[in-house]
């Protein structure tokens, strides 16, 4: 039997435990193969597991390996940012000028680490986002927008690894209350190869400067608590729009279901999202396996 | 704060094997608004909280949550519980026996020590048939439409809380069966039940019976391991006098068919008294900061 390898289990984009989305992370997984990974992942039943293991390029500080309870990704936001504070928590990793180089299978991810201790945040940048013409008929949207009302932005389906259906309403108040027709979201993300349908509005509360929800019902996942890639896709949106409350924001998602999540976002001069925020070690210990 | 935890694999011989439960050791600090918010967060079917026994008669009390709301007694949280309880060295077994206290009472768990393997099993609070299956029962032939059954009717059965059970006629019918969840969902909301349980005895084999649990009524689709489901089977076979061949201790494979493979024991002693249980083991071992 292989000796106990160091696990943790995370809470990311959280200011403490229980604010944000879990993550399970197997720090020593050599040794695992994909088999073992994806029985694990499916036995933790959280929305995402990771695995570091040593890299396999030179330029990278660390590899990771991502696994849904059903399948393997090649990259997922929440996970690499909550991967990135396991692998310097554990000593694997020293980041370089506040930099380190996530090796996953969609290639080399550059990670930015601000700050330090409880109140350090770790920035990934997310993947490029695309605007997908898709025509959607009418009848579907009257069942998906019934009643909500919406803000400036025309709806829009970007893909940045996955595909999230974005739509602004007209205010915090209509985020936070909405109740979603979740049949409707099934139909309309189903038959559109979408994730999930997030939606935002612009919020004049001093602590963030968007609020998010983010359903992703055909998926399994009725509510999302806390998504890295919607709020990235959502981020690309509003700058095409030049719509950005400001180049560096912060985002409000999760307390429709008892949550309290935040997401750090930034555009840089590129153009490039990056997205981030804080992580809290939740579980700390070992895993047998 | 910081508390120790376990997360465990229960009804199972090898870690992944079987069903997973989260364990919160001197809980006191926790009110149950974050007993509730600690297990939404853990994910699983159900995560304990172990505190100090309010009787002496107790080695220890649990308090059980799923990811929506407490319950009185489930089966796979208090074998796992009992054994976390043993590995963090909190209590002793008493002439093999510990003394669980939940809400639904007093239950004695039994500890044998097997050649270096530790295998509890608890007494569960014994279910009755409510009634059988009659024709009006749509949903229920619905969702067992194209499997062959078995000797006895499938019946509702009440044991704190509602299952159907229908007896299938071989292991295949249960294990090759695609569930219509929609069908299965609304029979358990039609009947205030937890859902279907299926299963069929398999002669031959080194298991006595195969067993599959659909939870729909709790959202949950499949269910790798079930205690009280097991226990729920076996005193509705010895209350239908239909036990045969099983005798009064048996062994339920369970989790095939989600990449599981969970073994759980039965046992129904000599007061007609229903007992489930098996092995764990400890896959995850730390804190907990909350």
């Amino acid at each position: 039997m292989h000796p106990p390898r160091r696990f943790d289990q995370l809470d990311v984009f959280a200011d403490r435990p229980g604010a944000g989305n879990p993550l399970a992370v197997v720090i020593d997984a050599e040794g695992f193969d994909t088999a073992a990974m994806q029985a694990f992942a499916n036995w933790t039943n959280l929305s995402e597991t990771t695995f570091l293991l040593p890299p396999t390029q030179p330029e990278a500080s660390y590899r990771v390996r991502i696994f849904t309870p059903r399948q393997e990704l090649p990259f997922a936001g929440h996970p690499s940012v909550g991967s990135a504070h396991a692998a310097i928590n554990a000593g694997l990793v020293l980041p370089i000028d506040g930099r380190l180089l996530q090796e996953c299978a969609a290639g080399l991810l550059p990670i930015r680490v601000d700050g330090e201790g409880d109140r350090r945040r770790i920035f990934v940048r997310a993947p490029p986002a695309s605007i997908v013409a898709c025509p959607v008929d009418a009848a579907t949207w009257q069942a998906v927008l019934d009643e909500l009302a919406l803000g400036a932005l025309p709806a829009a389906l970007l893909d940045n690894g996955p595909r999230w259906w974005i739509v602004e309403l007209a205010d915090e108040a209509s985020v936070r209350g909405m109740t979603p027709d979740l049949a409707a979201i099934a139909q309309l993300t189903e038959s559109t190869g979408a994730v999930g349908m997030a939606v935002f509005a612009h919020s004049s509360h001093p602590d963030y400067q968007i609020v998010v929800r983010a359903f992703c019902p055909a998926d399994g996942i009725p509510e999302d608590p806390v998504t890295g890639s919607a709020n990235a896709a959502i981020a690309d949106w509003l700058h095409r729009n030049n719509a950005l409350p400001a180049r560096h924001y912060g985002a409000s998602q999760g307390r429709e279901i008892g949550r309290d999540g935040r997401v750090d976002v930034e555009v840089d001069d590129s153009g490039a999202v990056w997205i981030g925020g804080q992580t809290q070690t939740v579980v700390h210990g070992t895993l047998d396996w | 704060m910081i508390y120790p935890f376990f997360q465990l694999d229960v009804f199972s011989q090898r870690a992944g094997m079987g069903n997973p439960l989260a364990v919160v050791l001197d809980a006191e600090p926790l009110d149950s608004a974050q007993m509730q918010a600690i297990a939404a967060w853990a994910n699983l079917a159900e995560t304990t909280f172990v505190l100090a026994p309010g009787t002496p008669d107790a080695d220890y009390r649990v308090r059980i949550f799923t990811t929506r709301q407490e319950i009185a007694f489930a089966g796979h949280p208090s074998i796992g519980t009992a054994h976390a309880v043993l590995a963090a060295g909190m209590a002793t077994p008493r002439d093999g026996v510990l003394v669980q206290e939940c809400q639904a009472g007093l239950l004695p768990i039994r500890v044998n020590e097997v050649a270096g393997s530790r295998r509890l099993s608890v007494r569960v609070p014994r279910s009755r048939i409510v009634r059988f299956a009659d024709g009006n029962d749509h949903l229920l032939r619905q969702a067992l439409r194209g499997r062959q059954s078995g000797q006895l009717a499938p019946a509702l059965v009440e044991g704190g809380r509602r299952w159907w059970l229908a007896e299938l006629a071989n292991e295949s019918d249960v294990r090759t069966m695609q569930p219509d969840f929609a069908a299965i969902r609304a029979l358990a909301e039609q009947t205030q039940s937890l859902g279907l349980c299926v299963f069929a005895r398999s002669p031959g084999q080194p298991h006595g019976l195969v067993v599959r649990a659909f939870p729909l009524g709790v959202g949950i689709n499949e269910d790798p391991a079930s205690g009280a489901a097991n226990a729920a089977i076996a005193a509705f076979l010895d209350e239908a006098a239909a036990l045969g061949d099983l005798g009064d201790s048996y062994t339920v494979s369970q989790g095939r068919e989600m990449s599981r493979d969970a073994q759980l024991l039965l046992h129904i002693d000599s007061e007609r008294q229903v007992w489930v249980g098996g092995h764990c083991q400890n896959a995850i071992r730390g804190t907990l900061r909350w």
